[in-house]
């Protein structure tokens, strides 16, 4: 039997040689096409052009500026820039005997929080997604007031939080009606050093905590189900199941909810603004809000250069946080 | 079909170059001067808007020109627009600025007009003398610019920045006269050893809402406007200088510093639970919400507490006293320029500002907007200043002292040029009102603190 081929003719053929396949095929180009083609064209840019003017002032610029900054001293208002090189840096880190100090006091309080407040969000919010998983009734009404601290969190919740938080607040007097007043703070727990920081603590795990659980219930949901009939089939009981087959399928999106928390620890610093300012003291001051201070608090001193620098350091350990965190990941993937 | 798209794209291009160049304009114009009849005025106080614009009224009347008035607040807020502003040439006409501070800032950065050439004896003899050169760039003021890291770069000596609008000091008391009557005091204490005993009288009667509330979230109102007053009245001018130096034999960490210390910590059974985490304005209304019985502030807490509600006629005022024994047993509180008046470099109409400026200076507007803004003026208020701005106000005006052992508030010369009065309240804080450690421990921290400021300098 034979079979008549008919040889396939090429989609396009080019004069130099080279393949054109996948190419597509362009007619002829008249001095009419050409024009609506270029009009077209430039009527493409203008529609992104707003786009990309704003990125260019917004983004690129104020980096660009902020970074240049970084290596100036400048109060807002001088004319010019007073280059300092890397002065703001060195300053900051270890030779400035006022701004040092500070920084390096910040930078411990930054610590427990960054440590703090990812651990706390990860142990509450995982179990809490847990038992919303396994609830057959009223499931949705108790997402929604679970997440409700997430919709409602901003300046005006903060300000709740410290009326609840003051020497006559809520919490208090919750403490001495329940027969617990010894554990009552009577400077307010606020006011308190010893107990400043780990409360602002508690309050960002409490803004942290909705999204971290709906991000573990989404990864609950989505869970084969067949993985968990063979873990108990195999005899393995509910507590081994979430924990030897449960747990270490979430460990991606626990890395990604770590990475959330530890980069809001990091660069957050609206919380203890609005709270306690950095005080009492100075017992809650972060470097984000140190960054703050130097840039908008300092009575005109010319200090947005050292600013700048802080952030920028931050900026560098944001990226070796996330840098780690990418490694972690690949090695749970 | 042709035609339409074309007609469309240069429509659109003819319109999007209106916008562009009315965009282009409206920022190259700013808003200073918009038009010779109208002035544009910025403020931080809030509590200055209503009797600035009763003044402003009065002012269209005699010349034609409209004032508006804007408050922009708190002052960080206030600090952050004009520094926008400056950059994009959109500076109002006029600043209230805090005297012999920002003014010297924003002059040394070239945004405001010199005044020097301008305010001339006739002007200034409307002052007190004591304030009367406040705003102008004085030798130390132009030596201290020259150190590095200063934030008044750029100034020259002679020059003149600002007017002073309002006066007043920090370190004055204020207490609820009925709640002081009901204990049986009807004096203000004349020495700090009886401002305790009254506190703690108040105290014992009251003890839910007897105590003193101060705003320490700002950490420095507890150094500058209880602490510096009671050690300078008890130790005299220049042992108190030295606390502020670098020799230990005579700073915060020496004999003198600690035995300051001391006394000044005999407050701490006193103060307002939650004291340490109360923003100035929020121990002001502590006090004038009935909280608090005794409330630090200065001259200007006055106008805030009437606005929230306040008998200012149930206010008792009194200047920190010194302690018995003091070096200073009759120490009074210098008046100082706490605000004042700035013409801008944005400015369209420099005559008509000018104008403003002058009017507001005459003793008979100062003393309406006194009455109206609850805040001293810096003109000479004669003999009777109650006559002049009314009971409160008036016994607060004469309370002032010119005399050369008075405390004057405003004189930071002592002070290291880095030196940060917030960090060392902080570190005050710490001994009182958090009591952690004693006099001593707070004295070698205070000093170590100070002593960085001095290294920083001259590094």
């Amino acid at each position: 039997m034979s079979v008549n081929v008919t040889p396939t003719p090429r989609l396009t053929s080019r004069p130099d040689g080279t393949s054109g396949k996948n190419r597509k095929v362009k007619p002829p180009s008249s001095p009419a096409a050409r024009r609506s083609r270029r009009k077209e064209a430039l009527w493409g840019f203008a529609f992104i052009a707003p786009a990309v003017i704003l990125f260019a002032v917004m983004g690129l610029y104020t980096v660009g500026y902020g970074f240049l900054l970084s290596f100036a001293q400048w109060n807002g208002f001088w004319p010019d820039w007073n280059w300092v090189g890397f002065d703001n840096y060195a300053d900051l880190l270890w030779r400035s005997p006022v701004y040092s100090p500070i920084v390096h006091d910040a930078a411990w309080n930054t610590l427990w929080v960054m440590i703090a407040v990812p651990v706390l969000t990860v142990a509450i919010a995982f179990p809490l997604a847990v038992v919303l998983n396994s609830v057959k009734r009223l499931s949705g009404v108790l997402r929604s007031i679970y997440f409700l601290p997430y919709v409602t969190t901003g300046i005006a919740v903060y300000f709740a939080w410290q009326y609840i938080l003051e020497p006559n607040g809520a919490l208090n007097l919750l403490l001495k009606s329940v027969g617990l007043g010894s554990l009552s703070q009577p400077q307010g727990f606020l006011g308190n050093p010893d107990t400043a920081l780990p409360t602002l603590i508690i309050v960002m795990v409490w803004s942290a905590v909705p999204v971290a659980m709906l991000l573990f219930l989404t990864g609950l949901q989505t869970m084969d189900s067949s993985l968990l009939e063979a873990a108990q089939l195999d005899g393995a009981g509910w507590w081994r199941t979430q924990f030897s087959v449960v747990w270490p399928l979430l460990r991606p999106i626990t890395a990604v909810i770590v990475l959330l928390n530890l980069r809001d620890s990091l660069q957050g610093f609206q919380i203890f603004l609005i709270m306690t300012n950095g005080g009492p003291g100075n017992a809650t001051n972060v470097l984000g809000l140190e960054t703050y201070r130097l840039a908008f608090l300092n009575e005109l001193a010319p200090t947005l250069g050292l600013a700048s620098a802080l952030g920028w350091i931050l900026f560098v350990v944001a990226l070796i946080v996330a840098f780690v965190n990418q490694r972690a990941m690949r090695r749970l993937g | 079909m042709t035609g339409h798209p074309r007609r469309l794209a240069r429509r659109s291009v003819a319109l999007a170059s209106a916008v562009t160049m009315t965009a282009v304009l409206a920022a190259c114009g700013g808003t200073g001067g918009g038009s010779p009849d109208e002035l544009e005025m910025w403020t931080f106080k809030q509590s200055h808007v209503p009797a600035l614009e009763q003044a402003a009224e009065q002012f269209e009347q005699e010349t034609g020109i409209t004032v508006k008035i804007q408050a922009i607040t708190p002052d960080d807020a206030f600090l952050t627009k004009v520094a926008a502003a400056a950059r994009t040439n959109d500076l109002p006409d006029i600043l209230e600025v805090h005297s012999n501070g920002d003014d010297h800032t924003f002059g040394g950065a070239g945004l405001l007009e010199d005044l020097s050439g301008v305010v001339d004896e006739e002007w200034t003899d409307q002052y007190l003398p004591a304030v009367a050169d406040e705003g102008m760039v004085t030798q130390e003021y132009y030596e201290n610019s020259l150190t590095p890291g200063s934030k008044w770069l750029g100034v020259e000596e002679g020059q003149r920045f600002s007017v002073p609008l309002t006066i007043g000091t920090f370190g004055i008391v204020y207490a609820n006269r009925e709640r002081l009557a009901e204990v049986g005091y009807t004096e203000p204490p004349a020495t700090w050893d009886e401002f305790i005993e009254m506190l703690d009288a108040v105290g014992q009667a009251r003890p839910d809402d007897g105590g003193i509330a101060n705003g320490f979230r700002a950490p420095s109102t507890g150094l500058e406007w209880l602490l510096q007053p009671m050690a300078y009245g008890m130790l005299g001018d220049q042992p108190y200088r030295d606390l502020f130096s670098d020799d230990p034999a005579a700073n915060w960490g020496s004999e003198n510093g600690v035995a300051a210390l001391t006394e000044y910590g005999r407050i701490q059974p006193y103060w307002t639970p939650g004291t340490q985490s109360l923003s100035i304005d929020e121990a002001d209304l502590s006090f004038a919400h009935g909280e608090s019985t005794f409330d630090v502030g200065g001259t200007f807490t006055l106008a805030f507490l009437e606005a929230n509600g306040f008998d200012p006629d149930n206010a008792m005022t009194f200047a920190v006293p010194p302690p018995e024994g003091a070096a200073i047993p009759d120490m009074g509180l210098a008046p100082f320029a706490l605000t004042g008046l700035s013409v801008t470099k944005d400015t369209h109409n420099k005559e008509g500002a000018l104008d403003w400026v002058r009017f507001l200076s005459q003793t008979d507007v100062a003393q309406d907007f006194a009455r109206n803004a609850l805040d001293l003026p810096p003109n000479d208020l004669g003999p009777n200043p109650e006559d002049a701005v009314g009971p409160v106000l008036g016994a607060m005006a004469a309370s002032l002292s010119s005399d050369e052992n008075a405390y004057h508030a405003a004189d930071t010369s002592y002070r290291p040029n880095a030196y940060d009065s917030a960090r060392v309240g902080e570190v005050l804080a710490d001994f009182t009102p958090l009591d952690r450690g004693d006099p001593a421990d707070a004295g070698r921290n205070l000093a170590n603190l100070i002593e960085s400021y001095w290294s920083e300098q001259n590094r």
